[in-house]
């Protein structure tokens, strides 16, 4: 990352319609030199129209795109400097992988011979046999055809490389391994990653930074961890994964009162002018049984039933607070041990509260 | 009962081969008898009407030894020489319609299959109204400018011109499937990494339509080589082409043998550049993609 | 990309050279129209006196009559067995996988790509020595030949579209294979069967090449057309011409709003099921 933090890649009041609709609004963001930098939304969020014009496909209706202080705007896609890897990797399936490697380098007139040295060089970076230079793409599986639409995108040495949700039509498992893969090809090549993914998850693994996407709009951004510890609304809470949600008002500096029921809850704090909004509790720091008798925010309630979730178990707990189920989560070695439909009380320490305004 | 027998009944009892046995049955008594039997009567005697006499090469070596070969070479250049016009004048019409006319693309395919509809005679007999002498084009052209532009018809730019008319259809079509078979997202990767429209058309768009040009063009060259209707009727006497000499041999002269041994070799000639097509070919993606 | 990055010049030239092509297929037809309006006995251009007593013959005309009645008769035959053949031949052709469609696919094909007027004759030496006499019902036969093949293709394209498991589902809940057939197979596939059956009645409505040959002393309109432009010009030929154009044209109009409105139907159906 540059030293002073200054934009690599910067957009400032990005807007793009399509006649009445708005699918992205006014967005303005600064990319570092060198980060992994990944635009996360549900699908309609605007992520999908945002890196098509990120790479030239489309023309903001709206605001400039400016790299490294150079305005992007009117460069078509062919001439800029940065290249995408496709959500359908869009490999050529008449060419040899190694032709798909060389593209770009045929397109720039380079000779054969340094066109094939490169392509050979990148199989090796991407730890793929050099005998693949002349086999068809469509011969290779998925995590391989992964890797040379990578190693396409990486030829004529892009300043941005772009990613279309390269990852989602693979399994869980290639997935992950090809997640960290990609972490690791950021980490060799120092360059600028800019990743779009409807999976907070997924970026969460990758990324330096993350910008969650909602209506065509930002919503946060931060490190993994500042989103993961501080989301700033429901939306973004809700968004990396089951949480317990529930609708709060200010009772005093350090309580809130749910509207529900009335009941109670300490708070470490409150954020500046908080009146209403909601308490966020994840399942894996709330406690069931014994360890929450003691605890200063506590429910009572039915386990209504629980679930294998691999390394952890989930309770879910009824109670009449609440229209919806208490999550609860335990490590499996270590699961609680009462039983379905047991009489039962769950809690949180105050500190675990996560309390947003929307 | 053998194995392999057995074998043969189950393969008769598949649902696709019992759907498959009404059409296949009735070309086989409609098609391939009658192209048995052609064969068959290229080895019979001149002149004769029986399929029972002992076989005999002759009609083959009297074929060769006279001037057929010219009604062949006129044949083969006109048909290779519609494919070649026709190209150029539908590539773009079916880019078009494969890339730009989004909900038009549909009225235009209608405009363009009508004329299929409807008799080919009908057709070509416009075109001898435009064409002839006090006909529309010459009947303009001497109201406007006082020129004269008598003689167009029965020539062989007259046939062309009608070559060209009536297969337009059978080329744009398949050029249509063949383009839309490119998907967006490869172009715009070739963008992306750096080619010109110009390099995109050839690198990308041009191989992957392929399918598409070669039916097309094969489609046009097949059926322009043993056309008839268009020598008859805008050519007048001009040329003669093959077609023209299979059907004076079965008629006129009531030479079947060597009307037989014509058609052969035109259809050993197509069926030749056809399954060459074909092997090249997977009809499941041309067809099946919409 | 597409849409976006072809410039706009571009995009004009190619909807101009489009209007173009389209306007030179429809010339002929033209020509063909305007001569059946003019008085004089051989055309000229510009025409100086316009007329349209050729029409009142034409349809005075007995022996027009009977040429309608043997073309009418002959394509309505082509339609009915062609579409049964063809429905059948389309789902070998694309619905079920069998050891041998590669080259069945290949094979029935192959009379589209045949010069028809060779097909025509060897069909004419096959009824010989088969002893059959030629009359409109061979050509039926002929006819056939060509037109299977393609209206095989033309259902195809809908055969392929059709999802397999549909008719699965069927048989699971208990359908009988005619039960199948009937309520779920038929009534997907008609837009496949409509077109295909309008493209075979057109089709052999306009054919010449197989009829030349093998209709015997019958003549379909085309061949009397045919006959009469090279020999014996009338003005009853354009006339015809017109009428055979327009009655094609009325009968593809007619089709084309019957799709339309099934479409619509369909879509709105399946609109209200997503909901």
């Amino acid at each position: 990352m540059s030293e002073d933090g200054s934009a690599f890649l910067e957009l400032d009041g990005i807007t793009k319609k399509f006649g009445s609709f708005t699918a992205v609004r006014d967005i303005s963001l600064k990319i570092r030199e060198g980060e992994f930098f990944t635009l996360v939304g549900p699908s309609g969020s605007g992520k999908t129209t945002m890196i098509r014009m990120l790479v030239g496909m489309e023309r903001p209706t709206g605001g400039e795109m400016r790299l490294q202080g150079k305005v992007l705007n009117d460069v078509p896609a062919n001439k800029r400097p940065t290249c995408m890897v496709f959500q359908s990797l869009a490999l050529f399936p008449h060419k040899s992988v190694g032709e798909n490697i060389e593209f770009s380098l045929k397109i720039a007139g380079v000779d054969p011979i340094r066109r094939r040295r490169r392509a050979e060089e990148l199989l090796a970076q991407l730890r793929l046999p050099v005998e693949y230079y002349d086999k068809g793409v469509n011969q290779c599986s998925g995590g391989e055809r992964q890797r040379i639409a990578l190693a396409r995108a990486l030829a004529f040495d892009p300043q941005i490389l772009f990613f279309d949700e390269p990852l989602s039509a693979l399994d869980f498992r290639l997935r992950k391994t090809l997640e960290k893969e990609l972490k690791d090809i950021h980490k060799e090549t120092g360059k600028t990653f800019v990743y779009i993914t409807h999976s907070l998850e997924e970026a969460m693994v990758m990324s330096d930074r993350i910008a969650i996407m909602r209506d065509g709009g930002i919503v946060q951004v931060g490190s993994p961890q500042e989103i993961y510890n501080r989301p700033v609304n429901k939306f973004v809470a809700q968004f990396m994964g089951e949480v317990n949600t529930i609708a709060v008002e200010k009772a005093s500096a350090r309580t809130v009162r749910a509207t529900a029921d009335g009941s109670t809850f300490q708070v470490p704090g409150m954020p500046a002018g908080f009146e209403t909004g909601f308490l966020i509790i994840r399942p894996e720091v709330m406690k069931i049984g014994k360890a929450a008798e003691k605890l200063k925010n506590k429910v009572k309630g039915v386990v209504f039933n629980d679930y294998a979730l691999g390394s952890r178990i989930q309770y879910q707990v009824r109670s009449d607070a609440r229209d919806e189920h208490w999550l609860v989560e335990r490590l499996q070695d270590d699961p609680y041990e009462g039983h379905v439909d047991d009489k039962v009380t769950i809690g949180w320490q105050p500190a675990d509260s996560i309390l947003v305004s929307e | 009962m053998s194995a392999s027998a057995n074998d043969q009944v189950s393969w008769l009892r598949q649902p696709g081969v019992l759907a498959a046995l009404p059409a296949a049955i009735f070309l086989l008594l409609g098609f391939a008898g009658p192209l048995v039997m052609v064969f068959g009567y290229s080895f019979m005697p001149a002149r004769s009407f029986s399929l029972l006499q002992a076989p005999t090469l002759e009609n083959y070596v009297s074929v060769v030894s006279e001037s057929y070969y010219i009604s062949f070479a006129w044949s083969v250049s006109l048909a290779a020489l519609t494919v070649l016009l026709l190209f150029p004048i539908c590539y773009p019409v079916a880019y078009g319609m494969a890339r730009l006319f989004g909900k038009w693309a549909n009225l235009v395919t209608v405009l363009i299959a009508v004329p299929l509809l409807i008799s080919e005679n009908i057709r070509l007999f416009g075109w001898v109204l435009v064409l002839v002498k006090n006909g529309i084009l010459d009947g303009s052209l001497q109201t406007l400018f006082g020129a004269s532009a008598s003689g167009p018809l029965y020539s062989v730019p007259a046939i062309v011109l009608g070559l060209v008319y009536v297969y337009l259809p059978f080329m744009l079509f398949p050029l249509v499937i063949g383009i839309s078979m490119v998907p967006d997202t490869l172009k715009e990767a070739a963008s992306d990494l750096g080619a010109s429209r110009w390099q995109i058309f050839r690198e990308i768009e041009l191989p992957l339509s392929m399918p598409g040009i070669l039916i097309g063009g094969i489609l046009t060259f097949i059926l322009a080589l043993g056309s008839l209707a268009e020598s008859k009727i805008l050519g007048g006497q001009a040329i003669v082409m093959i077609a023209d000499d299979i059907e004076s041999a079965f008629t006129f002269a009531q030479n079947w043998p060597k009307g037989s041994v014509l058609s052969v070799l035109l259809i050993g000639l197509s069926g030749l550049i056809v399954f060459a097509l074909f092997r090249r070919i997977d009809l499941d993606q041309i067809i099946g993609r919409r | 990309m597409s849409a976006s990055q072809s410039s706009r010049t571009t995009r004009s030239l190619i909807v101009i050279w489009t209007v173009t092509v389209i306007a030179f297929l429809y010339i002929p037809m033209v020509a063909v129209a305007l001569a059946s309006f003019s008085k004089q006995r051989y055309f000229r251009f510009p025409i100086s006196r316009w007329t349209t007593e050729w029409y009142t013959k034409t349809f005075e005309s007995l022996s027009v009559r009977d040429l309608l009645w043997t073309s009418l008769s002959v394509a309505a035959l082509v339609t009915v067995f062609s579409v049964l053949l063809a429905f059948f031949g389309a789902l070998a052709f694309a619905r079920y996988d069998w050891k041998g469609r590669k080259l069945y696919q290949r094979l029935v094909l192959l009379p589209i790509f045949f010069p028809q007027a060779v097909l025509g004759l060897a069909l004419l030496l096959w009824f010989s020595v088969l002893d059959v006499t030629t009359s409109w019902q061979t050509a039926v036969f002929a006819h056939m030949i060509w037109i299977v093949p393609i209206v095989i293709l033309i259902m195809s394209i809908q055969v392929y579209s059709f999802d397999p498991a549909l008719e699965e589902a069927a048989f699971d809940l208990g359908a009988t294979r005619w039960q199948v057939l009937r309520e779920v197979t038929l009534p997907i596939l008609s837009p496949g069967i409509i077109s295909g059956g309008t493209f075979a009645f057109l089709l052999s409505w306009g054919n010449f090449p197989l009829s030349l040959f093998t209709t015997g002393a019958d003549q379909t309109v085309p061949e009397w057309l045919y006959a009469k432009m090279v020999s014996g010009y009338t003005p009853m030929v354009p006339t015809l011409g017109t009428l055979t154009m327009s009655g094609a044209a009325i009968l593809i109009l007619v089709i084309y709003l019957v799709w339309m409105a099934l479409g619509a139907r369909r879509r709105a159906r399946m609109a209200t099921n997503d909901e």
